[in-house]
């Protein structure tokens, strides 16, 4: 179905210059379309698949950089690369084309400040929960939601003790769903170093969760290993 | 179990990957029905099994985060050149056929080296037992020689004669201008050159063969007396007080130069040609060389023989080097290609 939006773009959305009103028509299009319209050249169909997957996209880098600064970073960046290369996409999932790509910058910044570690992790400091609030669903009450922030906050915490490439196949599997299929077509692995490195993700942020024990709300709490008793 | 490139992964990794996969519905049916009957026998495992379930259910149970910013791009960011690092390197594709052709390459070398290694050793082994009858022949040759039993052995003995006037002469070169004797080509000094130094030098003679080899040119022509290295120059007239030690050194020429050609095997011109006082030396050298120019040329071609050939790297040794380059190459080129792929 294809319809006429108006929409008002404001020019200090893109940058952070004071406003000047650009009046923009886009056209609601299928993705296909949008794609296609995309890989003519056409900056503001892929636009369009921008405001669709930025939330996804941004989540991804979030979770994997771990703080806002690096994962806003990895998303535009992640979005102007996939847009000069969208000519090379023939068709599939265009979310794992996305996927890959900011995957793929977030591995190799990863890399990269751990080669060259110009700051500390430390000096990005805890997630700022005020500058990156957490969406709320409307109905939690408010110690739900503290609770609700803490748990994140050791979880984000253990996800970031994970190497690199294990970090990235457990958030693309557990935080965005992806299939098996997906992870290793945006990896570029194979299955069974999917499977491999899901496991080991998980295993070892099982085991920091039951080390950080008593600072998950009670009901988040693991249950201490049995062979320990 | 599950093996990762051959390697034993520790028991709680393999437990994990199986209950991982048991979490996502990736096990085979015969697999679950194995793991589902530990299960139900193992409460470790159970208790294991549900902690990774609850670990997996906080991280997907993880709430969104609203962005900071809309991402949509500006025309002059869209309007951008793609940057050319971004383009995926042709090689990296080939990267599963350069790993495959490292590893035959590098087998390969293995294989030639190995071979070489058995051939050489092999032929060690064989050549060990003709050595000795070798040099038990040569032993007789040692022997200073008014018959030599070969021209090379004999040039090296004369080469070693030559050496031991040399130093002698080069103390007393200041002196006596004999100025067509080259420096390679001394007059012994008669008072220092005892004649039974000269056969107990035969017997270094055969430790320096393979040095005096590539000089035996010269030393044939020294062995004539040494007029001719520097033709041009002709032999002054001495001086009366340098004549007298020229004339003792043309005394003690015949001495060396007598002991020179009978290792040579050449029959002794007429002493008296050499040794009568007043002949000038530039005469007395023409003569020794014509006397020993044709075992000099005999020693010529002998040296000519004997000279040492350029060194000829074998078949295998070539084939050797050349797979080791390659091997190494293909292994610098695989592991390029895997980096680039993994971008």
């Amino acid at each position: 179905m294809i319809g006429l939006v108006w929409r008002v773009i404001r020019a200090d959305m893109l940058d952070s210059r004071p406003a000047a009103y650009v009046v923009s028509c886009l056209c609601t299009m299928d993705e296909e379309s949008l794609i296609a319209a995309a890989q003519q050249g056409k900056v503001e169909a892929f636009n369009e698949l921008v405001l669709t997957y930025q939330q996804q996209v941004y989540n991804l880098a979030y979770r994997i950089m771990g703080d806002p600064a690096s994962a806003a970073d990895a998303t535009q960046d992640a979005f102007i690369s996939a847009f000069q290369s969208i000519g090379r996409f023939r068709g599939g999932s265009f979310k794992s084309y996305l996927m890959r790509i900011v995957s793929n910058r977030c591995y190799d910044e990863l890399r990269r400040r751990k080669r060259r570690p110009a700051t500390s992790f430390e000096d990005f400091g805890a997630v700022d929960e005020e500058a990156n609030p957490v969406l709320t669903n409307g109905h939690e009450r408010p110690e739900e939601y503290a609770e609700r922030q803490e748990m994140s906050r050791v979880i984000q915490a253990g996800i970031e003790t994970l190497p690199p490439d294990q970090r990235i196949t457990l958030v693309l599997s557990d935080v965005q769903g992806l299939s098996y299929q997906e992870i290793a077509e945006a990896m570029d692995v194979s299955l069974g170093t999917v499977k491999s490195r899901l496991a080991r993700a998980r295993g070892k942020l099982r085991d920091y969760l039951r080390s950080q024990g008593e600072l998950l709300p009670a009901r988040y709490r693991l249950e201490p290993r049995v062979a320990e008793y | 179990m599950a093996r990762f490139g051959g390697q034993r992964i520790p028991e709680q990794e393999q437990r994990d990957e199986l209950l991982s996969a048991y979490l996502d519905g990736e096990l085979s049916a015969d697999e679950r029905a194995r793991l589902e009957a530990q299960l139900a026998a193992d409460p470790v495992l159970r208790a294991e099994l549900d902690a990774l379930r609850h670990t997996v259910a906080l991280v997907r149970a993880l709430p969104a985060v609203s962005v900071p910013r809309n991402f949509i791009l500006a025309r002059e960011i869209a309007a951008r050149p793609r940057p050319a690092r971004q383009a995926r390197p042709r090689l990296a594709w080939a990267a599963p056929f350069l790993t495959a052709a490292t590893a035959v390459a590098s087998l390969l070398f293995v294989v030639v080296l190995a071979g070489d290694l058995l051939l050489l050793g092999m032929g060690n082994r064989a050549s060990a037992p003709v050595l000795e009858p070798q040099m038990a022949a040569e032993a007789p040759r040692e022997l200073p020689a008014p018959v030599p039993a070969s021209e090379e052995d004999v040039v090296v003995e004369a080469e070693v004669e030559v050496e031991v006037t040399v130093e002698v002469e080069v103390e007393a070169e200041g002196e006596v201008t004999l100025g067509a004797v080259p420096t390679e080509t001394p007059l012994p000094m008669p008072a220092e050159v005892p004649p039974e130094a000269v056969p107990p030098v035969t017997v270094e003679a055969e430790d320096y063969a393979a040095e005096v080899a590539a000089d035996v040119d010269a030393t044939a022509v020294a062995m004539g007396g040494g007029g001719t290295m520097e033709p041009a120059v002709p032999a002054p007239i001495p001086s009366p007080p340098v004549a007298e030690k020229a004339e003792e050194a043309l005394t003690t020429l015949p001495t060396a130069t007598t002991a020179a050609r009978a290792a040579v095997g050449v029959a002794q011109p007429t002493p008296s040609k050499v040794g009568e006082a007043g002949l000038p030396l530039e005469a007395a050298r023409d003569e020794e060389e014509e006397a020993a120019e044709p075992p000099s040329g005999a020693a010529e071609s002998e040296s000519e023989r004997v000279l040492p050939q350029r060194p000829v790297i074998p078949p295998w040794r070539a084939l050797e080097i050349a797979l080791g380059l390659i091997a190494f190459g293909l292994a610098l080129a695989t592991i390029w290609a895997w980096r680039a792929r993994r971008r």
